[in-house]
């Protein structure tokens, strides 16, 4: 039987979780023109800190003295995940922070040597990095080497029902995506949006108008890089155990499939190309399941059509489906003669409250009819 | 009057070409100042040393009394030194509008920081992008703020190009073949044009050309690079009538 709910929940919480990562890569390569290959490494550098930090806390709390890898910690974090609402919490939250600084002065520091060179050093020098990195782990002692790490608490593991417990874990994933959307979204449409854009268009004239390139380039790797940390955090979390091997190169090139489809240097373009691959993502894994050793893995077919809309999409619009606008500050209204003027705003701005507002309405009657009670 | 620019015996050295050697030269405050020489004489070169591009290996350049070399390209716009290229480069993919607005120096939007706060650089903005309609207005562009600039004509680009460092408050603008790839006309349009700019708006010009029937009905001031070396100085007049110019230009090397 197919399940729309558990479905829905697994779509939205990996589309939140990506879509996190696209709009970092969008910052990096969609407006300053860093080709950033090694994404990966920023998103597992973040699983990986949050892995460790939350099962260390939970066992040192509880007064265990297991290994964090040993199966051993696995089941003492088993009996305890639950106990403590608050340290939950506090060790998802202290995840969060970490992961960004780590991930953010990794990225400032490995990208350093290569800011004064072009796009293509950066690329294969994260790249690389992110390589070395996985190899590294895979046969890293303390973080359980090729096995990774497991068990890791959940942050509403006390919830008993998991579909309570499931969705709050998607609203918080996808208020923190809002979070990132809404600050990506404010950087770009101001001046420092344009100077991301100059960087990208031509950094020796950039440069010419007194702009601090090499700055610039390394601030916004510190920022996207430590955003991925934080999607790598929510991916910890979400499955619960990362290994090394999840950490694959592949990963970054799916982020970049996102963004190319989606349109560079448009963060709602992001968006929409990471709800397709995601999407897909789900819907083969699905197909999987449900026609086990069919002739072809439909998980083969997925790549297939990740390449052939790729394709498909550059051929017929080569700047992604949506593709990229002028940056919007007021300047240009100094232009355009007045018309309408301010009246017009608001009636506008009352007709998308009220569009909202229905959606939200009808969001709500579709989730009752779904799963039959009331959860908001 | 005082020399905005000061270049004292600066030389360049690539591997085995020494494309500077011991090159000593003064703008004046408010001139229009040539720069010639044939191809390959290093004119581009110290248009690179006096941007911040390349260090010289030798000798030194001030601006306004302070010593530039060896400081950032971005530092020395910041001290007023705008230039242009060869080859035009505005931003392809934003506006004339955008273009002009990246201009100016030292915006409070400009920062990591500041820039989702839309109160705290809104109002700079508005000023900014009334200079930048004024200016366009000025030279009848203004209908043309939201051309891409990939899709600009040769002869607006060129003008863009020089305007944008008013924007950023220059004093000195050093323009590299402004002329180049422009119908004649249009070119003499341009020369006029930075001559009203230089008028209206006390600024200097350091130019390099080579339509030299245009340049020189309009500089004050000539210098001769020759395989690095100045060879020689004047007025147009006494430029154009000296043997060793001629023979560089015509028949020598």
């Amino acid at each position: 039987m197919f399940d729309v709910v558990s479905f829905l929940i697994s779509w939205l919480t990996l589309f939140g979780i990506y879509a996190i990562l696209a709009l970092c890569l969008n910052m990096e390569i969609g407006y300053t023109g860093m080709a950033n290959f090694g994404l990966v490494a920023f998103f597992g550098i973040g699983a990986f800190i949050t892995a460790y930090i939350s099962i260390s806390t939970f066992l040192s709390f509880y007064g265990y003295n297991y290994p964090v890898y040993s199966l051993d910690a696995i089941i003492a974090i088993g009996k305890v995940a639950g106990k403590t609402p608050w340290l939950n919490i506090a060790v998802f939250l202290l995840s969060l922070v970490l992961s960004f600084l780590v991930a953010g002065i990794a990225g400032y520091f490995i990208s350093y040597p290569t800011l004064r060179v072009g796009p293509a050093f950066l690329g294969i020098t994260i790249l690389s990095f992110g390589e070395m990195l996985r190899v590294f782990m895979k046969h890293f002692e303390p973080t359980g080497g090729a096995y990774g790490i497991l068990g890791i608490p959940h942050p509403f593991a006390w919830v008993s029902d998991p579909l309570i417990k499931n969705i709050s874990y998607l609203t918080l994933t996808l208020m923190i995506l809002a979070g990132v959307f809404i600050y990506f979204e404010l950087l770009a449409n101001s001046p420092y949006g344009r100077v991301l854009k100059s960087v990208r268009e031509d950094e020796v004239a950039s440069l010419c108008m007194g702009k601090p390139v090499p700055k610039i380039k390394a601030e916004l790797l510190f920022v996207a890089s430590g955003i991925s940390g934080v999607a790598g955090a929510l991916y910890a979390f979400y499955l619960g155990s990362v290994t090394p091997d999840m950490f694959i190169t592949t990963v970054t090139f799916e982020v970049w499939s996102m963004v190319i489809l989606g349109g560079r240097g448009n963060n709602f373009g992001a968006l929409l190309g990471t709800s397709i691959f995601t999407l897909l993502n789900r819907a083969t894994s699905i197909l999987n399941f449900m026609f086990p050793g069919s002739l072809i893995d439909p998980n083969y077919i997925r790549w297939m059509i990740t390449g052939a809309l790729i394709v498909i999409v550059l051929i017929y619009k080569p700047k992604g489906i949506l593709p990229e606008k002028p940056i919007k500050t007021e300047a240009w209204k100094i232009f355009e003669v007045r018309r309408g003027g301010r009246i017009g705003l608001k009636l506008i701005r009352t007709k998308v409250i009220v569009i909202a507002l229905i959606i939200v309405r009808y969001i709500k009657m579709a989730i009752y009819w779904l799963i039959g009670r009331e959860i908001i | 009057m005082d020399p905005i620019l000061r270049v004292q015996g600066v030389s360049k050295r690539f591997g085995g070409v020494e494309a500077l050697k011991d090159v000593s030269l003064e703008v004046k405050r408010g001139s229009i100042t040539g720069l010639i020489g044939p191809n390959g004489s290093g004119k581009s070169t110290l248009f690179n040393v006096i941007t911040g591009f390349y260090k010289p290996d030798s000798g030194s350049v001030y601006f306004e009394g302070k010593r530039i070399d060896g400081l950032n390209p971005n530092e020395i716009y910041n001290m007023g030194i705008a230039r242009t290229f060869q080859i035009p480069r505005l931003f392809g993919s934003l506006t004339i509008l955008e273009n002009m607005m990246l201009s100016p120096k030292g915006q409070r939007g400009e920062s990591l920081v500041k820039a989702p706060f839309k109160k705290v650089w809104l109002d700079e903005e508005i000023q900014l992008a009334n200079e930048v309609k004024n200016l366009l207005k000025e030279f009848d562009m203004d209908g043309l703020y939201k051309v891409y600039a990939s899709e600009l004509s040769g002869g607006h680009i060129k003008m863009v190009e020089t305007s944008k460092g008013i924007l950023g408050r220059a004093k000195l603008i050093l323009l590299d073949e402004p002329t180049a790839g422009v119908h004649y006309a249009v070119g003499r349009n341009l020369f006029e044009y930075i001559n009203y700019l230089r008028k209206s708006r006390d600024l200097t010009f350091f130019i390099v050309e080579h339509r030299i029937e245009l340049l020189f009905d309009y500089v004050d001031y000539v210098y001769v690079l020759h395989m690095g070396r100045v060879l020689s100085q004047g007025t147009p007049d006494e430029v154009a009538s000296d043997p060793k110019v001629i023979e560089a230009y015509i028949g020598g090397a």
